[in-house]
């Protein structure tokens, strides 16, 4: 069982989702992947500040116009959850059929401020995985990432490939790039500890001050990196993705001793 | 750790990545601003000559204004022009003295203060910049480096009136080193750093600390968040020069930010006012 998947490192033009838009719709309808992901809040671009409440209207439509157009296709919008609340999420468009991914994590530190502007989702009601073509699929976006509940929910919930459409802006540039470093650490470390794959997927360009580095990558169950984007530049990432390796992996690892306990102690922290 | 350990860890960055990074993202603010190019104002020293280098990587349309004074060395206007020839850009250059303006404004404030003449020379070179920037449908690139940004070595709507910054995040020792990375001749990336707004000046002299001692505190205190006394113990400093160096960025912290305003309504501009500069 084989899934053909495409990352599309896009450089989205910051609160112009005209262009985003008919920039998505180009990729998927020339695509030969089974599913295109797209990176966090790939319609609107990532910076928006105060401009969140000017697109948001506008996100749903075009959302929309995805689920029309696509197989199955993840990309990154605002959905309004009541009137007034916004989630930063992730459109998953299969088959005609939307529905949403919200982000659990959401940074507001140094250059992030997303708690001035989205509402966190809800583990208890927010946790989904996805079925196209007979595989399993779960999202998580970008932060979600740098904690190790959200993917192993996923995991545990069957999830054989978790996607994570991500906006990682540049910072440390020293004779690497410490943040490609720690995403690779992140991706091998899911991988491996759950069996499962991952799929990072960056956007890239500046959008105000920032720059983001774009480098979105695959690792198998393994914990290998099997395909790697270029940095910096816009790409279109494609990679087959097999359930085979997930058995490989899983045999000789530990991912099915969950042990309930820890998250019980956990909840008493 | 030593002050040349701080210094390796901040000097020991890729130049070239940096160098196409400026560059593309140069490229990339151009096309988006929907200008046609940039003017640049070049005195010679280490921080205009390599934006200059940079700006003419980025496009062949732009345009360097020489804007000497009677302060300014003779030695810094040949470095200027070994600068011009470097980047072929003889053609898009003009040499504009600026000390008719500059005795003008001074007759007109009644005084030769040093301190207040200085700044009014490096505000008739904004000025002077963005004349030549709304000629020509440009935009003005500023000079200022990360360690002057921060120590509020800059005048105010002067050398600090610009579009944008794009060795802003870069400290001082890093612009020296990219400048050599850059082939820029050797008297210009060694040469001690002085706005020349009068005769003598340096800024090491005036800020009376050199600029890899500053650059060191600036990055532990700011960048690692260390407090003022475990720096003076990690570079074997005087905790009053630390103090010193903390001192100038706080009282400069005016001329980083946009003026403030008295809130009256129930939405102000600036705080409550976060839209991105690329609103359109």
């Amino acid at each position: 069982m084989v899934l053909k998947v495409e990352l599309a490192q896009i450089r989205p033009k910051l609160g112009d989702i005209e262009f985003n838009l008919s920039k998505h719709v180009e990729i998927i309808e020339t695509s030969s992947a089974d599913c295109v992901v797209f990176p966090e809040l790939s319609l609107s671009g990532y910076v928006l500040r105060d401009l969140v409440y000017e697109v948001y209207r506008d996100l749903k439509k075009a959302s929309q116009k995805i689920a029309d157009k696509a197989k199955c296709a993840i990309f990154g919008t605002i959905d309004e959850v009541m009137p007034g609340v916004l989630r930063n999420s992730a459109g998953v468009a299969i088959e005609g059929k939307l529905d949403f991914v919200y982000k659990f994590f959401l940074p507001t530190y140094g250059l992030f401020e997303e708690r001035r502007y989205f509402q966190p989702g809800n583990p208890l009601k927010d946790l989904k995985v996805f079925s196209y073509r007979g595989f399993k699929f779960g999202v998580a976006i970008c932060e979600d990432a740098w904690h190790p509940e959200p993917i192993e929910a996923l995991a545990l919930l069957g999830a054989e490939v978790v996607f994570i459409p991500s906006a990682s802006p540049m910072r440390r540039l020293s004779t690497r790039l410490a943040i490609e470093d720690q995403w690779e650490a992140l991706l091998k470390a899911h991988s491996i500890m759950h069996g499962i794959w991952s799929a990072f997927v960056n956007a890239v360009g500046s959008q105000e001050e920032e720059y983001f580095w774009g480098g979105s990558m695959i690792v198998n169950p393994l914990g290998v990196v099997i395909a790697r984007a270029q940095k910096f530049e816009e790409a279109r990432l494609t990679s087959l993705i097999d359930r085979e390796d997930i058995r490989r992996a899983r045999y000789f690892s530990s991912f099915r001793d969950h042990n309930r306990d820890f998250h019980r102690a956990m909840w008493n922290i | 750790m030593g002050l040349q350990q701080v210094l390796n860890r901040l000097l020991d960055v890729n130049y070239n990545v940096i160098v196409n990074y400026i560059v593309n993202r140069l490229k990339e603010y151009l096309e988006e601003s929907g200008k046609e190019g940039f003017v640049v104002g070049l005195s010679g020293g280490i921080d205009s000559s390599v934006t200059t280098v940079l700006v003419s990587k980025a496009t062949n349309n732009f345009f360097v204004l020489l804007m000497p004074s009677s302060s300014t060395p003779k030695e810094d206007m040949e470095d200027a022009y070994s600068v011009i020839s470097m980047v072929k850009a003889k053609e898009k250059s003009k040499l504009i003295p600026i000390d008719d303006v500059v005795n003008d404004i001074s007759k007109k404030v009644e005084t030769q203060d040093k301190l207040v003449i200085g700044n009014v020379k490096a505000r008739i070179r904004m000025t002077l910049l963005y004349a030549f920037a709304q000629k020509l449908n440009y935009l003005v690139v500023g000079t200022g480096d990360k360690s002057e940004l921060l120590l509020g070595y800059f005048t105010k709507y002067g050398d600090g009136g610009v579009d944008l910054l794009p060795i802003g995040d870069l400290y001082k020792t890093q612009v020296r080193r990219l400048g050599a990375e850059l082939g820029l001749p050797e008297r210009i990336v060694k040469k001690p750093s002085s706005p020349a707004l009068w005769e003598g000046q340096t800024a090491e002299g005036e800020l009376g600390i050199s600029y890899e001692l500053a650059d060191a505190i600036l990055y532990l205190r700011f960048e690692e968040m260390k407090t003022s006394e475990e720096i003076s113990q990690e570079l074997g400093v005087d905790r009053s020069l630390v103090l010193k160096v903390e001192r100038l960025v706080k009282t400069s912290q005016h001329k980083r930010l946009p003026p403030e305003i008295f809130r009256l309504s129930g939405r102000a501009i600036n705080s409550d006012w976060r839209y991105p500069r690329g609103w359109s």
